[in-house]
């Protein structure tokens, strides 16, 4: 589809889109950044610099970056397979993989301890999974598992299959095939994957609050920072922490299309 | 890359990918299984700990199936007001230039990127009573936005937007031009060019978008717990139905209603796509 | 790309010296429900002075906070706190159940609980609907605020409190016993605007200006009033009310695992001391209640249980209750929780009576 100036009745969709993504998106974050800032830009500045606050986001991090990496190397392996292969059952592997969207975090959390607890069907893992951070690992991978798969798999899928074969056809490894070949094509895709399980990743709370007993300074993440502020009354501390893990979704977000379009242009 | 291209010499030799094909495949196979069969499987252990009967009981409870019925019927209205909403933004994005077409662009992902508690949060801070906002509405029209099943459909809609906008982008701009400038010399209005030409080829990816935003809405806790009143048979979704019997230790019954909740995800989703590849058949037949 | 490596392992290296364990340190892991969190944080830094002056040892705390409900769940599924300061006495019998909790914990003068509070009403300031008692509170259209105490055991206090409250025959206009105070409870329910999911939560949403009456308690009220909050509402004691209490115990699995159960049985003697006293007092919580016996005269009629705080009160500040009663005179959580809050409880039952 062509690019092209407003019409009239562009001006009106235009319109109609905006107080739509204005009343559902921007205000009630207006209302979150009005309320961090009632009393000015200090009280922002002072709960996003205690150390307690930092602490609690640099887990956050940590946690989505690996994540990301995680689900982006095994995110590629599965939407190749699901759309090249054929195998019995791939229908329903398919359609379960929207599985971590639909389910409530409490009860994944829930069956982490089933299975890893103190009296769990795998309690002798070799890594202790429940009430630890790499449980917490875990599960952020669980939740933000769809979104590279379900970002690449159109994007294989509309391709086909055809340049792959023929560059077996000529003499080039799957390894080369894939860098030469599938990596272009779904490396937006991919990129953009990846920061939709960036920001998922960031923003989990049910399931990583079950598995990973949120004690302070080891096991609590961002998130549970800031629903413990909000029961403390610590405004401040909640709703800065709470802008400021948005901000740093969207500026991820930012930098990667403009990454995009620089690549594309260059 | 030079590591890429040394890498390829010593493969090509065998010029063979099956048996790395087929291990990809086991590895894929294994992983999804363990991430997601195993947690599926424990579940419905849970659940059917007690036996059918149990199971049975915990699911047609009041209360269970109240609370199940209001998760699919906004999760359901949700997706329909999305699926148009969003189509029409996604068309706005890709056909029109404008100013901030960029920054809106990017403004879509928000609901991925903010926890879902912050949203809960961020709707009270607009529309409670005591607010500007929720005052005028309340005073003005009676409308009240919180602790009512408009509060659950209008954080839905605030976590699903981006949903089927994602879906029908990439497929919007692909479209091609030349078909629908066809359609306009032939005197087609633009409307009936969008019915005919540009709908059909949009629905898949709609109706995609559409199933995702269905799914992760009912599986959504965060904002509706905050956002509802949670009042048993009223306000009181499936997902906070779980939290509260798995508060009370009563892990059968709640493992029982996700199961419900996950069969009625995956009925959805293999049904629509059933029909759509039948649709596909059909469609090629004529 | 280098500048992301010195400033990843400046953080890594900061992080590790932290981490870094010193010598004659000693750690206890606390699992405490929400509400206390502000008094814990003032009676552990006492308690360490206490420690190191006694035994020359630092004790480092880790603590997590969360739903009462959760934390005994994560307990008992391999989350090893030491020590469990929980909101209702179930939560820990559970923890005992499942086999951590080897001694009689609840062996001591205060029965195990070291905090308590009453359930009572708050209002808007200048009380514009007139509430005075539990009967003000039904059948005239206010909207009232409470938690659901399906997800929360805590909120299962205010259920108790209404219903104990009717039960005893001190709510006008229902008879006393089983059938009038199921009657109130029903009444009381039908009038619910919003049941959020723990007591905390549930209080705000009244701070939050909604609502026209909430069920909650007393500490709840006076940690609102230390927040400085205190112009937002006012608080009415009912006539009849049930006696709120908090248990703390020593896991003493865990703790023997950790090898710090002389620290931990330590630190929960020092929560009953005045001082940590104090600081509860100050939080808005009551000190724990004796149950002092006195045998009855008569032949084959029930002792009398007199319920006797262990520190005296602040009247202005805790007020006496006229009709004070525990969850003992229901026969205790053990027999509470499965027949009113199970699946097939009074109250469930009753929830999806009104509601249906």
């Amino acid at each position: 589809m062509k690019e092209r100036n407003l019409s009239l009745g562009g001006i009106l969709l235009l319109l109609v889109v905006l107080i739509y993504a204005g009343v559902l998106l921007l205000a009630p974050v207006a209302a979150l950044v009005s309320n961090t800032f009632k009393d000015g830009f200090e009280p922002f500045w002072k709960a996003i610099t205690d150390p307690e606050a930092l602490n609690t986001l640099w887990l956050s991090m940590r946690l989505a970056v690996l994540a990301s990496i995680f689900n982006a190397l095994l995110g590629v392996m599965v939407a190749w397979v699901l759309v090249r292969h054929n195998f019995f059952g791939k229908g329903l592997l398919n359609a379960l993989v929207d599985l971590p969207l639909v389910i409530s975090p409490v009860i994944v959390g829930y069956v982490m301890i089933v299975l890893f607890g103190r009296t769990g069907w795998l309690k002798d893992f070799p890594i202790k999974l429940a009430f630890s951070w790499e449980g917490m690992l875990v599960l952020t991978v669980f939740v933000s598992l769809p979104f590279v798969i379900r970002e690449i798999q159109p994007v294989l899928a509309g391709m086909g299959k055809e340049q792959e074969e023929a560059a077996y056809t000529l003499g080039a490894s799957p390894w080369g095939t894939f860098w030469r070949i599938v990596f272009p094509a779904i490396r937006h895709a991919l990129t953009y994957g990846i920061v939709l399980t960036l920001a998922r990743s960031l923003g989990e709370f049910g399931a990583v609050a079950v598995i990973g007993g949120g004690t302070q300074g080891s096991t609590e993440s961002a998130t549970i920072y800031i629903y413990r502020s909000l029961n403390d009354r610590n405004y401040a501390g909640a709703y800065s922490m709470a802008l400021l893990l948005g901000v740093i979704a969207i500026l991820i977000l930012i930098i990667m299309n403009n990454l995009r379009v620089h690549k594309r242009g260059g | 890359m030079a590591q890429a291209v040394a890498h390829r010499d010593s493969v090509s030799q065998t010029n063979n990918p099956q048996m790395l094909f087929w291990g990809l495949r086991s590895s894929v196979i294994i992983y999804l299984s363990v991430m997601i069969i195993m947690p599926l499987f424990v579940i419905g252990v849970e659940g059917l700990r007690e036996g059918i009967d149990a199971f049975w009981t915990s699911i047609t409870r009041p209360v269970a199936w109240s609370a199940i019925w209001l998760s699919v019927w906004t999760a359901g209205v949700m997706a329909v007001i999305n699926i148009i909403m969003g189509t029409t933004t996604a068309y706005v994005l890709v056909r029109y230039r404008f100013w901030g077409k960029n920054l809106l662009n990017s403004l879509i992902d928000l609901p991925f990127a903010i926890p879902t508690l912050v949203t809960g949060v961020m709707l009270t801070l607009l529309y409670g009573p005591q607010t500007s906002v929720g005052k005028f509405l309340n005073d003005e029209f009676g409308i009240k936005i919180l602790y009512s099943n408009l509060g659950i459909i209008l954080s839905l809609l605030f976590l699903g937007y981006p949903f089927v906008i994602r879906a029908v982008q990439p497929v919007m701009m692909k479209l091609d031009a030349s078909q629908q400038e066809a359609a306009h010399t032939l005197g087609a209005s633009q409307f009936t060019t969008f019915r005919r030409v540009i709908l059909p080829a949009l629905l898949p990816a709609m109706i995609t978008g559409g199933l995702l935003s269905f799914a992760r809405a009912l599986g959504e806790f965060g904002s509706i717990v905050i956002v509802s009143g949670n009042i048993p048979m009223k306000t009181q979704t499936a997902a906070v139905y779980v939290y509260a019997q798995v508060e009370g230790d009563k892990m059968a019954s709640a493992s029982g209603v996700s199961l419900v909740i996950l069969l009625i995800a995956l009925i959805t989703t293999l049904g629509v796509d059933f029909w759509y590849k039948r649709n596909k058949r059909v469609g090629k037949k004529l | 790309m280098r500048k992301w490596f010195i400033i990843v392992s400046l953080l890594l290296l900061a992080v590790s010296s932290v981490a870094q364990a010193q010598e004659n340190e000693v750690k206890l892991t606390l699992a405490g429900f929400a509400v206390p969190r502000e008094a814990y944080g003032k009676i552990i830094p006492l308690f360490q002075a206490y420690w190191l002056a006694e035994t020359g040892q630092t004790v480092v705390f880790e603590e997590s906070y969360l739903a009462s409900g959760a934390q005994s769940r994560a307990v008992i599924g391999g989350f090893e706190a030491d020590i469990v300061a929980l909101s209702l006495e179930d939560h820990v019998t559970r923890i005992a159940d499942a086999g951590l909790i080897t001694t009689e914990w609840q062996n001591n003068d205060y029965n195990g609980m070291v905090s308590t509070s009453v359930a009572i009403l708050l209002v808007r300031p200048d009380n514009p609907a007139g509430i005075t008692n539990w009967s003000d509170v039904v059948g005239r259209g206010l909207a009232v605020i409470t938690p659901n105490p399906a997800t929360s055991g805590g909120a299962q206090w205010n259920a108790m409190a209404a219903y104990g409250a009717a039960y005893r025959g001190h709510v006008d206009g229902y008879s006393a016993g089983a059938e009038g105070a199921l009657q109130f409870l029903t009444a009381l329910y039908t009038d619910v605007l919003v049941m959020d999911a723990d007591g905390r939560e549930s209080f705000l949403t009244f701070e939050r200006g909604i609502g026209d009456v909430a069920i909650t308690y007393e500490n709840e009220y006076y940690a609102g009033v230390n927040a400085g909050n205190g112009d937002l509402y006012e608080i009415v004691y009912p006539t009849s009310t049930i006696l709120i209490e908090n248990p703390i115990a020593v896991v003493d699995v865990y703790a023997d695992k950790h090898g710090v159960r002389e620290v931990a049985d330590a630190f929960v003697a020092f929560t009953y001391t005045p001082e940590a006293q104090a600081i509860f007092a100050e939080s808005g919580f009551r000190p724990p209640y004796q149950r002092v016996v006195t045998p009855s005269e008569t032949e084959g009629e029930e002792d009398i249980v007199t319920l006797v705080p262990i520190i005296e009160l602040d009247e202005t500040r805790f007020p006496p209750i006229e009709d004070l009663f525990t969850i003992d005179d229901f026969g205790g959580w053990k027999e509470v929780v499965p027949t009113f809050f199970g699946d097939e409880g009074i109250f469930t039952k009753m929830i999806t009576e009104i509601q249906g």
